[in-house]
């Protein structure tokens, strides 16, 4: 490996490490659709690079594969953030974090710390259906689970 | 223009210092706080001085140099940018230059079609983007979930933590790339070699008595690889390899849009009477 093809390489890797780092971290939903492709960018350079090192057109095949399948996500991430502002006025994501089932446990926000912002519960929220047999005794329903309590 | 600009980097080097300069120099939105202006001449006679002095020269290593350093900062700077915006608008933004930039690599290792490509299907992307975030998150002002960041620290330090690995296998491990030398393969033998899908690039076959050697391990797809006729990246070389080898998952992909438009249509919210 060539230091010129080594930088290409490292600078595809940067591209995919900031975007994972947008993708973790910030609560817009239309930022974290951008970081995935923020990623998607240094995965095709990477790519690219390693046919040319190869002498092969493959690298760039895949690439125009990996190009189709952004533009099929950007559409199908651009319709779920449209229906996801329709019911929550909002692009926060972590409205979304009781969007889980109903006895799994809820995600750890004490680090991010407000929850001041969320409202407590929503309304024409689809409930997912749990997962395989129902338990035999299933888990009291919690007020803080609005998940669970606007199910019947 | 590849050509071009290998041949020239100086002339590059000088208009972009140039533009610099008028950049500089151009009235700021702030009324009355001018720049000083010493600096945008500076900028603008170096500039004008390396351009003209640069005609008829060629480093073709220099342009390379200079033209990935610029690509490659640009592209990492406006991630870090992107990443870091308050404002989703300007996120956008830096995303399209990140996009550029990508680009610009995408050129210096020899992928002209592709860095076409990813401008068109971006450009398309990033204004449907710009709508959105205008549309939506531009409603009620500054949101607080732009303000904040969720778990940055951990994020950041895991994330930053691959990087690292990845930099230190790449730049400690002596990877083998088994390199090909370009040369001409030989119809008949290829033809041999791979079966059927090399036919289709070989209409007529000349059966040889003598056995062909074998092929080494790495030449999978014979329609793919980079010959004399058709180097890396060229346009017709890259039609045959998807059109030759990679026919099937042409046609997957072309069903994979379909599939993803029907999904999209069928997820979007139907349009109320007077809501958005």
């Amino acid at each position: 490996m060539t230091p010129e093809e080594q930088r290409f390489l490292l600078v595809g890797a940067g591209l995919f490490v900031l975007g994972a780092i947008g993708f973790l971290t910030r609560r817009n939903l239309i930022l974290m659709f951008l970081s995935a492709e923020l990623m998607l960018h240094g995965v095709s350079l990477t790519l690219v690079t390693f046919g040319r090192m190869h002498q092969t057109n493959e690298g760039q095949a895949f690439t125009i594969f990996t190009l189709t399948v952004a533009a099929c996500e950007a559409g199908l991430a651009l319709s779920l953030v449209l229906s996801l502002y329709r019911k929550s006025h909002s692009l926060d994501i972590q409205l979304w974090s009781e969007l889980r089932e109903s006895d799994m446990a809820g995600p750890d926000l004490a680090s991010s710390g407000d929850r001041s912002g969320l409202p407590s519960s929503y309304e024409n929220i689809p409930t997912l259906t749990p997962a395989g047999i129902a338990p035999r005794n299933p888990p009291p329903i919690s007020t803080s689970n609005a998940t669970a309590s606007t199910k019947t | 223009m590849m050509e071009w600009m290998k041949q020239h980097p100086a002339t590059i080097v000088g208009l972009i210092l140039w533009a610099i300069g008028i950049l500089w120099m151009m009235p700021d939105r702030k009324a009355g706080k001018a720049r000083p202006k010493i600096p945008g001449l500076l900028f603008t006679a170096v500039g004008l001085v390396i351009f003209c002095l640069s005609s008829g020269r060629s480093h073709s290593e220099f342009a390379d140099d200079v033209m990935f350093w610029v690509f490659g900062i640009g592209a990492l700077m406006s991630g870090v940018l992107m990443i870091t915006a308050r404002n989703p608008v300007y996120a956008a933004l830096w995303f399209a230059l990140a996009t550029l930039s990508t680009c610009g690599l995408f050129l210096l290792q020899s992928a002209p079609f592709l860095a076409a490509a990813t401008i068109i299907v971006y450009a398309g992307a990033v204004i449907v983007t710009f709508l959105f975030v205008i549309m939506l998150a531009q409603q009620s002002g500054a949101a607080g979930y732009d303000q904040r960041s969720g778990q940055s620290l951990l994020a950041t330090v895991s994330a930053f933590v691959l990087l690292g690995a990845l930099a230190l296998t790449l730049q400690s491990e002596k990877i083998d790339v088994v390199r090909p030398v370009v040369k001409e393969i030989p119809v008949a033998q290829a033809a041999n070699a791979s079966g059927s899908s090399a036919a289709i690039s070989a209409p007529v076959l000349t059966i040889d008595d003598e056995p062909t050697e074998p092929l080494p391990a790495e030449a999978g797809n014979m329609l793919s690889k980079a010959d004399a006729d058709h180097k890396v990246g060229d346009l017709k070389g890259l039609g045959r390899s998807l059109f030759g080898d990679y026919l099937f998952a042409v046609e997957l992909a072309g069903t994979l849009l379909l599939i993803a438009s029907i999904g999209a249509i069928a997820i979007a919210p139907r349009r109320e009477q007077g809501a958005l």
